[in-house]
């Protein structure tokens, strides 16, 4: 294999050829904030919060999709850098709505990490904003396109599975929008609801419905556990608060198979403190019932408890 | 002599609590929780916030219950749909005045005022009116106020005057302009305030921040390790708050000697952790320049010196002074030192002076 010598921040590096700036970045244990990077979907090169100055370069090129070069020089820091970022982080919130406050994501967000690494307080463009409505339409997702910030995580998430790909981008310029087919709300697309979008998610675009109001991510603790209702092994998370289990949140998919809403469901089952009770419909509406109803085994539990 | 008691219902939870207790902490003994702001066990009782009122059969209104005293046989419900209500009126009309930049307040994750938000499901603010626009005051090195933050529910007031005896802010002026300030209305830096920190240890909001700690990092970053300030011999209890394995700020808990009251040393003077110019190996002077030396080197090298001095003057020619940034051991050890091995009875300790 040929390798490349570069000097990243006065550092000293030697990585494989073909290797990015920004992996060279954190291979030297540099920081280089990232939006629209993947690891699993990476050389997007969207965002450009990871530029990073190069002399002889035209400009501040993307660190994430520039690829290491023989003696090359990158300052990672430089002030024309955090300049840039700061106007990115200010474009991206002149349309972002400030309200942290009451935010599921607040405190695992990227663009509040950057704002405040990069002390931008407020916006310095005004201008028109987005004012859609809120998709909650599904009891598990909920989209809040006015938090989108369009890195397109969601949408390279969902296409990586060929029968999945559910979201795009739509529409065009300011109008542009990561969309379902025909702009259909989630709940009447083919969405099977694997959870992968929300877990790659950057800011509060898309959250867990089932989770909404019932903590930050401060107050809870998480557990990795395996999914054990096939033999792909997904790892999924436990959410905790207060010593009582209150969520269950997809991590990695199991290699070949995506995260499935089988897995996720069935897990709840199995972690949960206080897990959905199972309903029936009666009279054209739904009513919690036992599982012993709900399963019908009403008859055999009576004679077994005889 | 046995106490008085009465036996109230909270939430349906029948509690029994010594007469004079509020309904506030006999629901908190009974574990139901009601929220609030001004109020602080170790203040007095203020009853001003009002985010603490509860339904009561038969009184009046919804009472503060942080000021309510618990009456025998009474009933209190303290979630009601009418209370959920007053609280979520309360919790608006302090956002409608209150800046919406927790995205980069250094208090997120550690506000009340957010907590209750989140918790009652207030998102927006149907209020619109006048907003305060007063400076940053940040022009002295350990406390940032941000006045357009505060909700005035008087907690650094009180700790000021009741836990530091110092009276340097109080309210003034009246209604929308009503304000915490010094006397005269100067910042901090201008007042007699000795930057003890105990008004930032109670503010429940963004209002009074650590300058260090609060730049260095969000709430939930650090890792709080509780220890013993090593300032003086009070030994007062607080929070190191550690972020990549560098101590970036102090903060108060409950300590057994001080509760949440600490001084501007043990709260503020931590700099000197990881300062450049700390000492980290013994130094001895060598033909008029100090240059670093092994411990072994260095206390021979005191030894031989003390045992010169002894030898040649006697040994009330020595005298030690301890130091009450040492542990008790350390000087119990210095002073059988001294009296031992030296053959003096002169030791004393910072401390006494």
């Amino acid at each position: 294999m040929s390798y490349v010598s570069l000097t990243i921040n006065g550092i000293n590096i030697k990585v494989s050829k073909g290797t990015t700036v920004l992996d060279a970045a954190r291979q030297a244990g540099i920081f280089i904030p990232t939006l629209c990077h993947d690891p699993a979907i990476p050389r997007f090169g969207a965002c450009r919060i990871c530029v990073v100055e190069i002399p002889g370069m035209r400009n501040l090129p993307a660190s994430c999709v520039t690829e290491c070069t023989e003696g090359m020089q990158v300052f990672t820091e430089s002030p024309a850098v955090v300049e840039a970022r700061k106007t990115i982080l200010e474009l991206l919130l002149a349309n972002h709505p400030q309200d942290c406050l009451t935010c599921d994501r607040n405190g695992d967000c990227r663009l509040q990490d950057y704002a405040f690494r990069y002390g931008v307080k407020e916006s310095g463009f005004t201008g028109e904003r987005k004012d859609y409505p809120l998709d909650d339409s599904n009891p598990y997702i909920i989209r809040d396109a006015n938090k989108c910030i369009l890195c397109g995580r969601c949408v390279r998430t969902c296409n990586a599975i060929a029968e999945r790909s559910v979201i795009d981008f739509g529409y065009r310029g300011f109008g542009t929008k990561i969309v379902t087919a025909m702009d259909t709300p989630l709940g009447e697309s083919d969405c099977v609801y694997c959870g992968r979008c929300v877990t790659v998610c950057p800011v509060g675009a898309l959250t867990w419905k089932p989770l909404a109001g019932k903590g930050r991510t401060w107050e809870m603790s998480r557990q990795e556990v395996t999914c054990t209702f096939c033999d792909s092994g997904c790892t999924f998370e436990v959410l905790s608060k207060n010593g009582q289990n209150i969520g269950v949140v997809p991590k990695e998919p199991g290699s070949g198979r995506p995260l499935c809403l089988k897995g996720r469901l069935g897990l709840e089952l199995k972690y949960l403190d206080e897990p959905a009770a199972p309903q029936l419909k009666k009279d054209g509406e739904f009513v919690e019932v036992s599982w012993a109803e709900a399963l019908g085994l009403e008859d055999i539990l009576s004679k077994l408890t005889k | 002599m046995t106490v008085a008691e009465v036996t109230l219902t909270i939430n349906g939870i029948s509690v029994t609590v010594p007469k004079g207790t509020t309904v506030l902490e006999a629901a908190r003994q009974a574990g139901v929780f009601i929220p609030t702001f001004c109020h602080d066990p170790e203040l007095t009782k203020f009853g001003a916030c009002r985010m603490c009122v509860v339904e009561i059969p038969g009184m009046r209104n919804l009472p503060a219950s942080c000021v309510t005293e618990a009456t025998d046989g009474m009933v209190v419900h303290a979630d009601s749909p009418a209370v959920q209500e007053a609280r979520k009126v309360i919790l608006e009309l302090m956002l409608a005045n209150h800046p919406m930049d927790c995205l980069t307040c250094g208090k997120n994750g550690d506000c009340r005022l957010q907590d209750y938000a989140y918790m009652y499901g207030v998102k927006t603010e149907p209020f619109e009116g006048e907003k305060h626009s007063y400076p940053l005051e940040d022009d002295n090195p350990f406390i940032v106020r941000d006045m357009n933050k505060c909700i005035l529910c008087g907690k650094c007031v009180r700790a000021c005057a009741e836990i530091q005896g110092k009276s340097i802010v109080d309210f003034a002026y009246r209604g929308f302009d009503a304000k915490i300030t010094p006397a005269m209305d100067v910042p901090l830096s201008a007042s007699e305030c000795v930057f003890c920190g105990n008004c930032v240890a109670v503010c429940p909001v963004g209002a009074l921040q650590e300058k260090g700690l609060r730049a260095a990092a969000r709430t939930w970053e650090v890792q709080k390790v509780k220890t013993t300030c090593p300032y003086c011999g009070t030994g007062c209890s607080f929070e190191l708050n550690v972020k990549d394995n560098k101590v970036v700020g102090v903060t108060s808990c409950d300590g057994d000697v001080n509760g949440r009251a600490l001084c501007v040393k043990g709260r503020f003077g931590y700099g000197f952790i990881h300062h450049p110019d700390r000492l980290t190996t013994p130094l001895i002077k060598k033909d008029g320049v100090f240059v670093e030396a092994s411990w072994d080197e260095a206390i021979g090298l005191v030894a031989a010196k003390l045992g010169q001095v002894k030898e040649q003057h006697g040994s009330e020619s020595l005298a030690v002074l301890s130091s009450a940034r040492c542990t008790n051991e350390e000087n119990y050890l210095l002073q059988k030192f001294t009296r031992a091995v030296l053959g003096t009875n002169s030791i004393d300790h910072c401390a006494r002076l």
